[in-house]
């Protein structure tokens, strides 16, 4: 946090290590938000770029409210819904064919999930409304306590925590309903 | 599924099972993009602090050029304050003298860049330089010729000169060069981010490779240039086209270091021979050089670079000019340190061979050629430089004039 202090105090004088920096501290952990958010995947690079694009048009007058982290991780998650939105007014997506396949050597998180269950999370993760998928990505990806999410989103805590119960049971009636099935 | 914590524990797995794009080559998209973003809307205002920054020395802004000066990066760093009575440049000049190796690492508007330089054994000039670009592109030095590999056309280009690296060597004698450049300034305070002292140094120079200046930051305990800035301009404006954020000094670096390996499918094309159209207009006055009518161009060439570094062994500073009229914009003084070198034990003293033209071009002004040129040394050294001739018609009187070394000169033995 402190860090993260500095760092937008030496980005806000235009230091370009300062940037370089941010961008290397947070990046993996948001091109997983990405990836999460996205109903297709193929945009996880494009939001990233966005959202530092954006981040670094706004040198000398950022102001830092919160953590950064949370800060790039819920622009992320407005690039994503964004982009989502998008896709489906182009019309119907299908998922199975724009997701990519599963990496050939899988990663031993990979390996503890089949990949049937794999897509069977990515479709029910698909038919969440926005908010509940972001906030669950949000908390549970990223690690954002729920009161900052709260803040970011301009919402009550009990309506984060409230939307991150329903997504959740939301996902296990997806699935449970996939298994009867 | 039981309840909402095996949900949780699912997704938990679920996320971290995703496949995201490989870093390197998100990197390749997202950092140019957001540097040169920054860099458009970078604020042009100097931090709050500036008004107490103290100028120790300034001398009269002006165009200084630099021969083969091929020079290096930025820092920075802001200085809220200062608490130094004084800084002596003196000071980073015997800092530097240890270190025969560096690397840097730094940012250009299309990515990033690692560069690692080695001096000779007399720390004189840099002869070994790899630019390692994060794109993948990677531009070396090898037996006096200069490389640059394209990863996307998986091509080599190649130019016979070193046209890389540092025609003087971080220490003593770099540092005096900037300190006789006209526009240098010094700038003392103390970085608020880590309490420590810092020293700015600032210059621009017209060099044989078109305008360039710089900003080099020290610090001031170690005395060490820890960061630079170097633009393709002279007033310092818009994004650098370097800028180190760090620097490594090695008092040495195992020859490993500068290997590199192409595919052997690649292609090899020989870059042509250029000079900066910013650099031409220079070269146009009929007054300058020497008339070429009746000679061959091989014969002008060799009359006028033969009587270019005997005005060098002369130390004739108007022939000088009037044969290498880049050369009127700078200070004598400088001029005196880079070319002439008065007191040091490497000025030239004797001009052993002057070879056939090596290579020929084009500027907007005429046709251009690099001829070669063996030299002798005071310490009874000898090394080789290329310099370009350019050749003109006014009217219906044929002429050439110098615009200068094609490279770094090469040590060829005793």
């Amino acid at each position: 946090m402190i860090e993260d202090r500095f760092l937008i105090w030496r980005f806000n004088r235009g230091d370009s290590a300062a940037l370089c920096r941010i961008y290397e501290k947070y990046r993996d952990g948001l091109l997983k938000a990405a990836a999460a958010l996205l109903n297709d995947r193929s945009g996880v690079e494009d939001v990233l770029h966005d959202v530092f694009v954006e981040f670094a048009l706004s040198v000398g007058r950022f102001e830092l409210r919160g953590s950064l982290k949370g800060y790039l991780a819920v622009c992320v998650a407005n690039r994503a819904r964004d982009r989502n939105r998008m896709v489906r007014r182009r019309g119907s997506v299908d998922l199975v064919e724009v997701r990519p396949e599963p990496a050939s050597v899988p990663g031993p998180e990979l390996e503890a999930m089949s990949r049937e269950m794999v897509a069977k999370l990515d479709a029910a993760m698909a038919e969440l409304p926005d908010e509940q998928r972001e906030i669950i990505v949000l908390h549970v990806q990223s690690k954002l306590p729920f009161r900052e999410i709260a803040r970011l989103r301009e919402i009550s805590i009990n309506t984060a925590m409230s939307r991150y119960r329903y997504g959740l049971d939301k996902l296990r009636s997806i699935l449970n309903g996939e298994l009867g099935s | 599924m039981t309840d909402r914590k095996d949900t949780k524990r699912m997704v938990e797995t679920y996320l971290g099972s995703i496949e995201t794009p490989a870093g390197d080559r998100v990197d390749e998209k997202v950092l140019p993009a957001a540097l040169t973003a920054m860099h458009k809307s970078k604020p042009h205002v100097a931090p709050a602090s500036h008004s107490i920054w103290r100028t120790i020395m300034t001398s009269k802004a002006g165009k200084v050029t630099a021969a083969a000066v091929v020079a290096v990066v930025v820092l920075f760093a802001v200085f809220d304050s200062f608490t130094q009575p004084a800084w002596a440049l003196a000071d980073a000049i015997e800092a530097l003298k240890d270190y025969r190796a560096v690397h840097v690492t730094g940012v250009f508007p299309g990515g990033t860049a690692e560069v690692w330089f080695r001096a000779n054994e007399a720390k004189t000039q840099s002869t070994d330089v790899v630019v390692r670009g994060s794109l993948g592109a990677t531009t070396w030095t090898r037996d006096g010729s200069t490389y640059h590999y394209e990863p996307g056309q998986n091509t080599v280009y190649y130019e016979p000169a070193v046209t890389i690296g540092m025609s003087q060597w971080f220490g003593p004698e770099l540092l005096e060069m900037f300190r006789t450049a006209q526009s240098t300034q010094i700038i003392q305070g103390k970085d608020p981010a880590t309490g420590r002292d810092r020293v700015m140094l600032m210059c621009s120079l017209i060099d044989v490779r078109g305008p360039r200046s710089w900003v080099m930051e020290f610090d001031a305990d170690s005395k060490l240039p820890v960061a630079m800035k170097q633009w393709q301009n002279l007033d310092r404006s818009g994004p650098p086209s370097f800028d180190a954020f760090k620097i490594v000094y090695y008092e040495d670096l195992p020859d490993s270091v500068f290997d590199v390996q192409v595919p052997g499918d690649a292609k090899r094309v020989e870059k042509p021979l250029q000079i900066p159209e910013e650099t031409v207009g220079i070269l146009a006055n009929p007054q300058d050089g020497i008339s070429a009518e009746g000679m061959t161009q091989q014969e002008a060439a060799q009359k006028i670079v033969r009587a270019l570094y005997e005005a060098v062994i002369k130390q004739d500073m108007n022939g000088l000019k009037g044969l290498s009229p880049l050369c009127r914009n700078w200070g004598d003084d400088f001029l005196r340190k880079i070319v002439f070198k008065p007191d040091r034990d490497d000025r030239i003293v004797e001009i052993i061979e002057i070879g056939q033209i090596l290579r020929t071009g084009q500027s907007s002004l005429g046709p251009i050629a690099a001829v070669p040129v063996t030299l002798k040394l005071k310490n009874g050294k000898k090394v080789q430089e290329q310099m370009i001739v350019q050749f003109r018609s006014m009217g219906d009187r044929s002429s050439c004039v110098i615009h200068g070394p094609y490279g770094i000169a090469r040590e060829i033995g005793q």
